[in-house]
Parts: C-alpha cells; structure tokens; sequence
C-alpha cells in the first residue's frame, strides 16, 4: 500500500474508533433510565466547580444536560463512523471532551472521583481522545472515505 | 448512472458510491454487536433487574420540613469539650476562627456553604458551664458570635456557671444540652428534668443500666423531651435501608455485622492535652463527681474514655452508634444474650477498657444475631452489613444491596453476583439499578452528614432540629428516652460479659440483667 493510502486507512481507522465509543456510550446512557449526568456534576471539582456543581440543583438544567450530553455522543458517534457531516462532529466531539476533561481534570490537588479506572497527571484519555478529534478535524476523511464524499460531489 | 466514464449525472462514480459506503459495514456490525450486549448484559439489569426492585422514589428526612416557628427556646450547654464546636454549628453558632480554617485558596468550602445554608432554628444560648474554664470561656465566645447561620442575629454573651446545678436552679433556660463525659450524663439529665427542662444528651444515655432505668421514670412522670445524640437518625441511607428490609428484599435476615476500624492514637482517645490545662483552671472534684478520689490526672480529664470509671469503653463509646443504626431499622430493642470478649493488646497506658473487641447479641425472638467486632488497629473500612437469605445490604452513607447467589428470588435474573444490584446514593438524590460494567457504585462513609434531595445537611443540626420541633410541639423524637433505654442497656450488657467473662442475659419479664 502506498504511503498516502498508509496515512487515509489510519486516519479513518481512528475516526470509526472513536466514533464507535462515542455511539455506544451515548446508547448506553440513553438506555439505563435511571442516568443522569447529576452525579458526575455534583462532584465536578476544578476551575468550573461553581459553574457545573449547581445545575444538579434545577430541574430543567439536569433534564436538558441529560439529553444534550446522551445525544450528542449518540450523533457525533453515527457521524463519525459514517464519515457524514465529520468535520463538524470533529470539532463537536472535541468540544463535548474538553468539557468532561475540564469538569474533572487529573491536576495536582484535585480530588478524583472514587473508582475511577487509570492514574493520569494533567494529560488522561478524555484528553487525548480530544486531540485525536482536533487531528480529524483538521485532516477530514468524510470526503475521501465516507458519506461527505457525495456532498463535496453534490456541491461540484 | 451514466455509462459514460462511470459516472452519473450528479458526477458521483462507482468507486465514490464504494468510497462512500467503506464504513456502513462498521455500523452494521456495531449493531449486531449492541443486540448482543444489550439481550446478555444491559437488559437483564434494566429490566428484569428493575421489575423486581422497588421503587422507593426521593427518601424524605421529616426533619429537613420543620419549622421553627413560636417561641425562641432558650438553652443551657454543658460541656465544651471535642464535641461542643460541632454542636454550637448544628445549632448555628461559628467563630471567625473556625471559618477561616475553612478557607481553599481564599474560597469558603462546603462546610461553611453548609453551615450558612442551615436555617435559623431559633434558639438563644443563655447559659455555659464546664469544668474547665478555657473551655467556658471559648464557649461564651461562640454563643455571642457575630458568625450565625441562617440570617440570625448575634447574641448577648452567655452567664458563665461554675457547675450545671446553678444552672438549672436559674430561671434563664428551657433546655439544656449535655456533652460531658459519659459519667455526668444520667445525674445530669435527670436533675434536668426534675427542674422541667427538655433535654439534648450526648450518647450513651447512660453509664449503666440502673441509671437508665432510673431516667426512664424520670423522664415519663416529668413529660419533658429527651432526645439521645444519635444524629444518623436523620441519615438517609438508614430511612432507606429500613424501606429495604420492610420490602422483603432480602429475605430472612440471620445476622447483621458492625464494626469500629481506628487505628491512630487519637482513634485510641489519646487525645492532645490543651497547654493552659492545669489544676488552676479545671475543676477536678466537680469533674470527678460521685466517682472515688483519684489525684488530679490531665489524662483522666482530657482522655476519659479510657476508663470504665467516667466513659464506656468501645461499646459505649462506638457500638452504641452503629446499634442504634440498626436499631432504627429492625426496631431490634434489647438482646436476650450477650457474649463479649477482647482484651487490651496494644495501648499499654493506664487504661482499663479494651482496644480489640468482639461482642454477639443474641435475638432468638428474631432469630438472628448481631455481631460486633471493634479493632483500634486497623482502619480497613467495613460497613454495617445485613445477611438476608435473599440478599446482603451494606450501609455506610450510601447503601448497596447484593444478590445471594443461591436465592431462588433472584435465580436467573441477576447476571454478576459480585456487583450490588441495587444502589442508593443519597448524594445523587434517586434510586439506581447497576446497569452496566461501567457503572461505579458509590461507597463513602459520611458521619457528620446526610444528603436530602442531592444537598449535604449536617446530621446533628436536623437531629437538634427534631428536637426543638418536639418540644414546641410537645411531640416524642426519635431517638426518645425509650430508644435511649434500649441502647444502654445492650452496651451495658456487653461491658458486664467482658468484664465479668460471662454470657449475659436480659429477663425481659422483669427488666434486669441476670
């Protein structure tokens, strides 16, 4: 395989990857009915501590965090594995990570969430699926292999 | 489709329909994947799991909806020692120095959110005593603190009594509140009562069974409220677990296990002697009481637990909470027999009590025991633990309930024995069923606090709560002087069989240890 052809199996190899976590825990959350983001906000710590800790508290705010967050892992999964509208859900996705990183960063003097899997310092993987998302964002394969390839020739 | 060049009229070629297309397949078999999952491993949980479960919805603390409307009640405290700082907060009193000890990096923590967030239960401290007058003062301090919880007003500064007997004869107080050695505790609430004052008193009730007796008449024929300082009354986790026996959940329960797990010396009480402590400013006879002459002792004073003489001993001192946890769920009331046996291993003072300790309570009536193992030498964490012939349930804060792998009840519809089926995270406010390998279950032990509605409430303050809506209301709390009476006498009852090295046995008929 030539070089080039090397570099798009790999990048689109990790778009479907990631693609795939996202879709199956967007699923996952939106199955069990009794999840709720509300745990994880109660106990967010870091530099948004005061901004993420109170929407526990308001109905409304709990309800809309819930499906946005289930929906947005369910669409950004099934677009990346598609290949469909990639590089919006790139940047989404990327976005969607920054923020559960941020919520419960592995800084130095920040309380970790019991039983969480892993030891991390700063860098932990909702970081580095982040960036991978980044790299998709700016070297898109939607166009070269999947379904943005009829839109980029719909728009010729 | 164009014939020419393979192309279509939109230009879209064959190899641009396969390039497009590559990744359908990964989503086919991502679907075929997930029904797997989800007929082997999610769906057992969600919905054979949840059928057969419950459901408890929000668990209500009746406290959290008092109101503390009518008269302000005026208090008496007696005692200011480890705990003191802690009740003057439940009952709204801080200090500048507490609250700056609560500061992270210029912020105020939760606990101080919490105090603020208490409401103003409308009281007035009128009167302090202790015997040791640092202490006095530092709680005169408090009591005029300008730091109060719930919008409410500083204080004028307390009267200063020499002993609580002057107290009581003042006219200044309609309740008083005692945290003082074990030793003080049944002379001075039935002296309260005898004076028509309502009554706070630190756990145990009592040093012995014959003091609560004793109590317990006084307490009937004067009609004031007793409520005995057993704040996990107000915790949620236990309102939960009593709804998760009462449901059937988990079968027949044969026994039910608690545990002391300390192992520092502070955890031993040797505790840091304060420096201005000294014969000049402690009281030591009043300090002493009715016990037998001893020279002046700081030891003795500060770290009177270590004696049977002033405190209690493990089972007094720890057992009595976790008892009266279980209490609050079984309604369990005193055992017929006792065994206890132990020793003193490892603190080489001149402390009489245990530091490892091992106590079962026989209930044949119920058929089931409950154990009680306390170690001041290790700290590994083990909750309550109910075993039920269907199932297992471990209370802390937060409460699990585990599947018997041999239930019938559960046969089939349970697919990991080892992980809890059930989850009751107070923090989280709502009812789980474990539904998947990525779900963590929470387990944190939270004395000091319960959890109402997903929001951290400071256990103490609701139990005090209770009993100021009790006495306004001229209702019974919940940890009344009968609960009390229950409580005493099954620790007191596991002293006797450690120190007598005996099996005791409770003659219900007539209410005495034989």
């Amino acid at each position: 395989m030539k070089q080039e052809n090397c570099q798009i199996f790999s990048m689109v190899m990790l778009r479907v990857l990631i693609g795939w976590h996202l879709l199956y825990e967007g699923l996952v959350k939106i199955i069990d009915p009794t999840w709720s983001a509300s745990y994880y906000l109660t106990n967010v710590e870091g530099p948004l501590k005061s901004i993420f800790s109170g929407i526990p508290s308001i109905p409304f705010a709990i309800e809309a965090v819930n499906i946005i967050n289930q929906w947005s892992l369910v669409f950004i999964g099934l677009s990346l594995i598609l290949g469909l509208f990639s590089k919006v859900s790139s940047v989404s996705g990327a976005l969607l990570l920054f923020m559960y990183y941020i919520s419960n960063p592995p800084f130095v003097g920040v309380k970790e969430l019991p039983y969480t899997e892993g030891n991390y310092l700063i860098v932990n993987k909702n970081l580095i699926e982040m960036a991978a998302l980044l790299v998709l964002y700016f070297f898109p394969t939607g166009r070269i292999i999947g379904f943005d390839r009829f839109i980029k020739k719909n728009r010729k | 489709m164009s014939e020419k060049n393979g192309k279509g009229k939109n230009g879209i070629s064959r190899r641009d329909i396969l390039k497009g297309i590559a990744t359908l397949p990964v989503l086919a078999y991502f679907g075929f994947r997930f029904h797997s999952q989800y007929e082997s491993d999610i769906l057992p949980f969600i919905e054979k799991g949840q059928t057969e479960l419950p459901n408890f919805g929000y668990i209500k603390i009746p406290s959290v909806g008092y109101r503390a409307s009518g008269d302000k009640i005026r208090l008496g405290i007696v005692g200011n020692g480890m705990r003191g700082a802690e009740v003057f907060r439940a009952l709204g009193y801080a200090t500048e120095g507490w609250l700056e000890s609560n500061l992270q990096n210029g912020d105020i923590n939760q606990n101080v959110k919490n105090f603020f967030g208490q409401e103003n239960l409308n009281v007035e401290i009128t009167g302090v005593c202790d015997t040791f007058s640092v202490r006095m003062e530092e709680a005169a301090n408090i009591a005029s603190s300008e730091v109060r919880s719930g919008g409410a007003k500083p204080q004028k500064r307390p009267i200063l009594y020499s002993n609580y007997r002057e107290m009581l004869s003042d006219n200044n107080l309609d309740a008083i509140v005692i945290l003082t050695p074990d030793h003080w505790h049944a002379k001075m609430a039935i002296d309260a009562a005898k004076e028509g004052k309502h009554i706070y008193l630190e756990k145990p009730m009592c040093q012995t069974a014959d003091e609560a007796k004793l109590l317990k008449g006084v307490i009937g024929q004067s009609g004031v409220v007793l409520q005995v300082g057993h704040q996990n009354r107000q915790q949620a986790s236990y309102i939960m677990a009593k709804n998760v026996v009462e449901s059937g959940l988990l079968g027949d329960i044969s026994m039910i296990e608690t545990y002391t797990f300390r192992n520092s010396s502070h955890g031993a009480w040797n505790r840091i002697i304060p420096e201005p402590a000294s014969r000049d400013n402690i009281n030591w006879r009043e300090f002493l009481g009715d016990k037998r002459w001893h020279e002046f002792d700081l030891d003795r004073y500060f770290n009177w637990q270590k004696w049977f003489e002033y405190g209690t001993g493990p089972a007094g001192n720890q057992f009595t909470h976790e008892y009266d946890c279980v209490n609050q769920i079984l309604n369990l009331g005193i055992p017929k027999r006792v065994s206890a046996v132990g020793g003193n291993f490892f603190y080489k003072d001149s402390r009489d009590i245990p530091d490892v300790l091992n106590c079962t309570f026989v209930y044949p009536d119920r058929g089931l025991t409950l154990t009680y193992n306390c170690t001041l030498k290790s700290s590994v964490q083990r909750d309550i633990t109910f075993l039920g012939s269907e199932g297992a349930m471990q209370v802390n804060v937060a409460l699990s309930v585990f599947a018997d792998r041999e239930s019938d009840k559960y046969k089939g519809k349970v697919p990991d024995f080892e992980r809890p089926m059930y989850v009751y995270n107070p923090k989280k406010g709502q009812v789980d069923a474990s539904t998947s390998a990525t779900m963590k279950y929470y387990q944190e032990r939270g004395f000091g606090y319960t959890y109402h509605n997903g929001h951290r409430i400071d256990a103490t303050y609701l139990h005090m709560k209770e009993w100021l809506h009790c006495i306004r209301n001229k209702q019974q709390p919940s940890c009344n002087v009968d609960r009390g009476f229950e409580e005493t006498i099954t620790f007191y009852m596991a002293n006797l069989a450690y120190l007598e090295n005996r099996i005791v046995e409770w003659d219900e008929e007539n209410q005495e240890i034989i």
